[in-house]
Order: structure tokens, then C-alpha cells, then sequence
């Protein structure tokens, strides 16, 4: 199934990472976290299917060793578990190192799920106005990539049937390197020049945009910022006050929380939004 | 002033200490954010340079290729921890200057993202990979360095082990959850250091093989249509 939300304009996906990547690695209350976890992991999924769930599987692991590790760098706390090369280790600075490793694991799970939406076109169009010479040279960089790794295997192939490359396996790596080298350069100047033929550099440089803000976008980006600004205020009300050590203190769940579930769930919303009409057209037939 | 100039005024006298304010105001660990957004800051005066300097096509095409061959170093590579791409940079950066040195870096770290996944890690690695370059680069551009391969070899050793290398850690230590204490940056550190060793192994191997046919090959591009020698003519 398509992603909905990924058809979206990319301002809109990037306003939405910036608030989900940012508000998940500042807040550390345990129902903050949850939430976020809970719904970054069921997008990741969605987004991924079976290659999400495997690397879900893979952070696991790292996550917590992270959260069982904290205590032995962090000593306060007031209920000692047991002693470790003579030093305490606290049932506190444990569920702090959980705490954190949580932030990391929203962290993983939100990049996961931008590395899915925000594709380098999208990144490219969205700051192409603003940077012009560096996402030109990005676009030129993506498309010079596979390019490269095609060539390499024709000059190899190319030695090959000429009968060379018996000489050891460096010999022949070097050899392939230095001619993609130069094949690379020299084509690349051959491009520069035809660029310059066409007038680049001339005039502000236009580019090709192929999306665009419509009523929907507005919609969403207004509905986005309302909803990330209820967050930001509950935070400066200390609803998302947490501490630890040496002392568990957590502060109330409150509205703050509610919102930003609802933020977050934005995604899987518009699928599950773009699902409900599918059936009901379907069942209008 | 240049527009640039006063841009990198800007942020390196109001924005960065204003962030720095801002980061010790707000409650929590909004560290993360303020360490992430100090590095993006002080990425956006190169970026900006680069884009008020107009660069010409040629210029630009030379840096992707240089970025390109980077990165398919990066990716194609399969062995962790052990790609030739620190060398590719920062034979960019002797070939073609700290500036070309310091976008192919920052550049590669960028794209290669787009294949092997972007993170809040992206802006560290940007800063460390361009500064590695821009070392290379600088030190080449002021005759401090030579350009024989054994040198160029203990050069890369020692600059991914003291420079690269720790800069990378650094964003481990912002970045993962364990605080600040000496035993975590120790430990932050230590556990760095096989990663870098092997990093720097194999940094010191490309430049011993490969950097002198290399150069040689950039020379003579660059000699071949006069690049990179005037910016006005380019």
C-alpha cells in the first residue's frame, strides 16, 4: 500500500520530522516517550513492513545494553540494587538509562520513517531555492553514484576481455580506480562545458517543481503547527518535567501528552483515513 | 563586506551565543537540539561562501566527481569501519584546496546518507568529514605538506586518529544518552578507538597506494583544461 502522507508536499513531511525528531529527543517523561515510541515504531513499520520489523529487532538490543549500561557511568540514586566493582548500582539511574535509551530508540524510529518519506528529490526541491549551487551539486552528486558504480564493473569487464588484470587483485584495483578517475573528470568537464554553453550561471536559476502547495497541504501544515505549539506550550508548563536522580519525580499526565499523541499519529491517520474512503467508495459500487 | 562575510559575523557572534543562551534556558536535554544546531550553524558560513562565491560549472562538476568517487567508496565497500573515503577527501582537498576539500567532505557525508540512511548524526558527520578535507587542503595549500606518498600516508593516519576520527566521537558523546561525567567521555573515547585505528589503517594504505597515481591524475586533468587556477576564467 502507497503511503498517503508521503504524497504530501515535502514542506509539510519535513515541518512534521522537525517537530517529531525534536520534541522526541528533548523529553524524557516516560508517557512522552511511550508515545512516541509507540507511534514512530507503527509508522516505521507500515512504511517498511518485514525490512522495518528486522531492523526494529536490530535496535533492540543496542538500546537496551545502553539502559543497562548507564548505572555503571552514573552512581546517583537512592535505591541501591546491588554493588558492582564496588560501586552502587541504582534502580534510579537505571530508569534514567532506560529513559534516555528511549530517546534514542524515537530517535532511530523517526529517522527510519524519514529516510521512507523525505527522499533526496524531495530534500533537493525543497531547499533548492535557498541553496542553489549546493543542490545542483547534490542532484549531480545522487545521479553520479549508480553512474560510477555501472562504470566500474564496464571498465573491469572491459580489462578483462582484453585479457589483463592477471597481475594480483590490487594491481587490477588500482587500474580501475585510476581509469574511473579519469573518466569521471574528464566527462565531468565535458558536462561543465556544455552547461556553460547553455548559460549557466547567467541568470538566477529556475527549478523544476513538481509539487506544489494545494488547499490539503495548507490544511495540514495549519493543523500541524497548531498541534505542535499546544506541545510546545504543555513543555514550558512542566508537563514534560521528569527527573530521575536521585529522586524518581515525574509530573502528571496532562493534555500536553493528548495532543501530542494526536501529533504524531498524524501519519497513520491520513492512511488510515485514505483506507476507511477506499471502502466505503468500494462499497458504494 | 561580502554578504558571506557578514553572514558568518552573524552567526558565529550572535546566533551560535544565542543558541548557546537559549540551550541552558530550556529545561531538560535540550542539548541535543542545541549541539545539533551550533554544528548546522557552523556548517551554514562554508555553505554560504560557496553559494556567494557563485561557483562556475566546472567547479562544481570537479567537486561532484570528487563526491561521487567518495562516496561509492563509502557504499560499495562492505567491510565497516574500513573505506577509503576519509583518503578520497582528503586527496580532494590537496588536489583542489581547503574549499573543494571541505564541500567534498561535507558533501559526501550528505549523499552517502541518502544510501546508507540519514540521522541526527548527518550534521556531526557533515562537520567531520568537510573538516578533514579542509585540513588536508590547507596544510597542502601552505606547503606543509608533501606530497610523497609515505608522508601523505602518516599524515592520514594521524589526522583520522586525531582529528576525523574524535570528531565523529564527539557526536557519540552528544548524542548518546550518557552524560557528561570523565568516565563517559573516557569511555566515549576508548570505544571509538578500535573503530578509528582501522579507520586510520586504512586511510594510511589508500594514500600509500593509491594517492600518488591519483594526484597525478588530478594534476593533469587540472593542467590539461586550467582548472581551478583562476576563478574567473573557469
Amino acid at each position: 500500500m502507497k503511503d498517503t502522507f508521503s504524497s504530501y508536499h515535502p514542506a509539510v513531511n519535513f515541518l512534521f520530522f522537525v517537530g517529531a525528531v525534536g520534541c522526541g529527543v528533548v523529553f524524557l517523561h516516560p508517557a512522552y516517550l511511550a508515545v512516541s515510541i509507540l507511534c514512530g515504531l507503527s509508522y516505521y513499520l507500515f512504511l517498511g513492513k518485514t525490512k522495518s520489523a528486522k531492523a526494529f529487532l536490530l535496535m533492540l538490543p543496542v538500546v537496551l545494553i545502553l539502559a543497562a549500561v548507564n548505572p555503571l557511568f552514573n552512581t546517583q540514586g537512592s535505591t541501591v540494587l546491588f554493588w558492582l566493582f564496588g560501586k552502587p548500582y541504582t534502580l534510579e539511574a537505571l530508569l534514567y538509562g532506560g529513559a534516555v535509551s528511549g530517546v534514542l530508540l524515537t530517535m532511530l524510529l523517526w529517522f527510519g520513517c524519514y529516510n521512507y518519506v523525505l527522499t533526496g528529490d524531495k530534500f533537493t526541491s525543497l531547499f533548492g531555492n535557498w541553496i542553489p549551487s549546493v543542490s545542483l551539486l547534490l542532484v549531480m552528486v545522487l545521479r553520479m553514484v549508480p553512474n560510477l558504480i555501472q562504470k566500474t564493473k564496464q571498465i573491469a569487464g572491459a580489462r578483462k576481455s582484453l585479457g589483463k588484470g592477471n597481475e594480483g587483485k590490487l594491481k587490477e584495483g588500482l587500474a580501475v580506480v585510476g581509469a574511473l578517475v579519469s573518466w569521471a573528470l574528464e566527462g565531468g568537464v565535458v558536462t561543465a562545458d556544455s552547461m556553460r554553453a547553455r548559460g549557466y550561471g547567467t541568470a538566477k536559476r529556475q527549478s523544476f517543481l513538481i509539487y506544489r502547495m494545494e488547499r490539503r497541504d495548507w490544511w495540514l501544515l495549519a493543523v500541524e503547527i497548531i498541534l505542535i505549539t499546544a506541545v510546545i506550550v504543555s513543555a514550558c508548563l512542566g508537563q514534560v518535567n521528569a527527573e530521575y536522580t536521585p529522586e524518581v519525580s515525574l509530573a502528571p499526565v496532562s493534555w500536553g501528552a493528548v495532543f501530542y499523541g494526536i501529533y504524531l499519529l498524524i501519519p497513520l491517520a491520513l492512511n488510515g483515513k485514505e483506507a476507511i474512503l477506499w471502502h466505503i467508495l468500494r462499497f458504494k459500487i | 563586506m561580502k554578504k558571506s562575510t557578514s553572514v558568518s559575523l552573524l552567526v558565529f557572534f550572535l546566533l551560535i551565543p544565542a543558541t548557546l543562551f537559549l540551550g541552558t534556558k530550556l529545561p531538560g536535554r535540550s542539548y541535543y537540539i542545541t549541539s545539533t544546531l551550533i554544528i548546522l550553524q557552523m556548517l551554514l558560513p562554508f555553505f554560504l561562501a560557496f553559494e556567494g562565491r557563485k561557483p562556475q560549472a566546472r567547479e562544481l562538476v570537479v567537486i561532484a566527481v570528487m563526491c561521487g568517487i567518495s562516496i561509492v567508496s563509502r557504499v560499495a565497500i562492505p567491510i565497516p569501519h574500513f573505506k577509503p573515503t576519509f583518503a578520497m577527501i582528503m586527496l580532494s582537498g590537496i588536489a583542489f584546496g581547503p574549499e573543494a576539500g571541505f564541500m567534498v567532505g561535507a558533501v559526501t557525508a550528505f549523499g552517502s546518507n541518502f544510501f546508507v540512511g540519514q540521522g541526527a548524526y548527518t550534521p556531526w558527520q557533515m562537520m567531520a568529514y568537510g573538516a578533514g578535507g579542509l585540513l588536508s587542503g590547507f596544510l597542502s595549500q601552505k606547503g606543509w605538506l608533501s606530497r610523497k606518498p609515505i608522508y601523505l600516508a602518516i599524515f592520514g593516519f594521524l589526522s583520522v586518529l586525531l582529528w576525523v576520527g574524535p570528531l565523529l566521537d564527539l557526536c557519540s558523546l552528544f548524542l548518546m544518552p550518557i552524560g557528561f561525567s570523565k568516565k563517559a567521555i573516557i569511555a566515549v573515547f576508548a570505544s571509538g578507538l578500535p573503530a578509528n585505528l582501522m579507520q586510520a589503517g586504512c586511510t594510511a594504505a589508500v594514500m600509500l597506494l593509491v594517492s600518488r597515481p591519483l594526484l597525478e591524475r588530478l594534476d593533469r586533468i587540472k593542467l590539461k583544461y586550467g582548472m581551478l587556477e583562476n576563478h574567473d576564467k573557469l
